[in-house]
């Protein structure tokens, strides 16, 4: 069973149609009990950095959550504004506190090219840095949907899997143990999207 | 490279998929062919006019829609409250187009773009030409004069929060005679947000132009023959021909 890790915030729908068009068992839920039962967890969104932290807390998941993450090393991939929590912290509009599970901050786009519009939306690369289980059979230039204003930066480069070069290189996927984030979303990335999210459902 | 988008809209009366001519129903279409897997992006748009069906019927349509599309699903059409943001985005919507009501109320940009991040608010901006080099926006259809200028409008609409700018030429819509790209080069121009443009395309030269002369980061296209898989597939060829970094 996967769990979509439901915290108010993202288009749900998308993910676990996605999840469920690739064979697997999908379930959307906010309760702790649920995740711990799951194989696999996804942690999806899109919205404001402060919302989804708010939420969070608001459901008191941060706690549990992270107990199930980095100390049971439960396998979790996070998308877009999912991966970006997973982060120490996020200076989108202020100073806020992430969950902490990835050494990295979230920084606003701001590319050196004033031709490049913010937010960065549309299909772009993928440079994949590092072999990863994510990445089996996808081809290095396949492409994939982003749509964000803000982006993680690792502070470990050991973490980078995958960049892409948007007035500057940003973070675009990355990987620490049994967690994995993307700024992309592979649930909007057609084929070679849906084979990425294959890969971290049976290999992640 | 970000590459230059493909777009679909796809415009629904009554949750039936009809194309548009001078903004009214024009020519009904089955919908077997939307699954492609070449296109970027799908809009689909509720045109449905006051008592002429049910808003569930449109809502039913993008679920359907939602189920089997893999690339962004944007979704409009009568969109007034937070709420009908969260109707679209709980039935599969992954953004929110909004026009008549963001001119009428325009906090509701700003409230949507605070809840669901500015990427899911693309406002779009009906447009007419007054006289040369001259244009005024339309809401309600393309129906009443807002005396609003689009590329400014388009401007107040960014800093309100706006992800994107979807800016259409009222009397272009169905010709298939081109877009009006002196309407897309001044809103393109105006905003640090991308834009989409749309009223006209009827050839792949069409696209070119779009992203050429008008500046856009998107071209969109209504009619059928556009969205089959063979033809998203020969415009790309072409406007990757006309040296357009697109999705091949």
């Amino acid at each position: 069973m996967i769990v979509i890790i439901d915290y108010g915030l993202g288009n749900l729908f998308s993910v676990i149609g996605a999840v469920e068009k690739l064979g697997f068992k999908a379930k959307i839920s906010s309760k702790i009990a649920d995740m711990e039962k799951a194989d696999k967890l996804i942690l999806p969104g899109v919205g404001a950095f402060s919302d989804g932290m708010k939420n969070l807390k608001n459901l008191s998941l941060i706690e549990p959550l992270t107990k199930l993450v980095v100390e049971k090393k439960k396998p979790i991939l996070g998308i877009c504004l999912g991966c970006q929590l997973m982060a120490k912290e996020s200076f989108e509009f202020g100073h806020h506190k992430g969950l902490g599970w990835i050494d990295g901050s979230v920084l606003k786009l701001e590319p050196n090219d004033k031709d490049l519009r913010v937010p960065h939306v549309g299909w772009d690369d993928l440079l994949q840095r590092k072999k990863s289980i994510l990445f089996e059979g996808i081809p290095s230039d396949a492409l994939f949907y982003y749509t964000h204003s803000f982006h993680i930066k690792c502070n470990n480069p050991d973490d980078i899997l995958g960049e892409c070069d948007y007035g500057g290189l940003f973070t675009a996927a990355f990987n620490h143990n049994n967690i994995y984030g993307t700024q992309f979303h592979p649930e909007k990335s057609q084929l070679h999207g849906l084979n990425l999210l294959k890969n971290f459902l049976e290999k992640g | 490279m970000l590459r230059k988008r493909l777009i679909t809209v796809l415009t629904f009366t009554d949750g039936v998929l009809f194309r548009t001519k001078l903004f009214h129903p024009d020519y009904r279409y089955t919908q077997s062919f939307i699954d492609s897997w070449s296109i970027d992006e799908v809009v689909a748009l509720d045109v449905t006019r006051p008592g002429q069906g049910s808003k569930e019927n449109f809502y039913s349509t993008v679920q359907q829609l939602a189920r089997k599309c893999f690339v962004p699903l944007a979704a409009g059409g009568g969109v007034r409250t937070i709420d009908d943001f969260k109707k679209l985005l709980s039935i599969g919507a992954d953004k929110v187009v909004i026009n008549t009501e963001a001119v009428r109320n325009s906090k509701l940009i700003t409230e949507a773009a605070n809840l669901f991040g500015a990427q899911c608010v693309v406002v779009s901006i009906d447009a007419k030409k007054i006289g040369e080099g001259k244009y005024e926006v339309y809401t309600e259809f393309g129906t009443k004069p807002t005396g609003l200028e689009p590329s400014a409008w388009a401007k107040k609409a960014e800093e309100y929060g706006a992800g994107e700018i979807m800016i259409t030429s009222i009397e272009r819509d169905g010709f298939l005679e081109g877009y009006d790209n002196e309407l897309n080069k001044l809103v393109s121009e105006a905003v640090s947000i991308p834009v989409l443009v749309c009223g006209g395309a009827g050839k792949w030269q069409d696209f070119v132009d779009g992203i050429k002369i008008g500046k856009a980061s998107a071209v969109c296209t209504t009619n059928i023959y556009h969205f089959t898989d063979v033809s998203i597939k020969s415009a790309k060829a072409y406007m990757k021909n006309a040296g357009i970094d697109v999705r091949i």
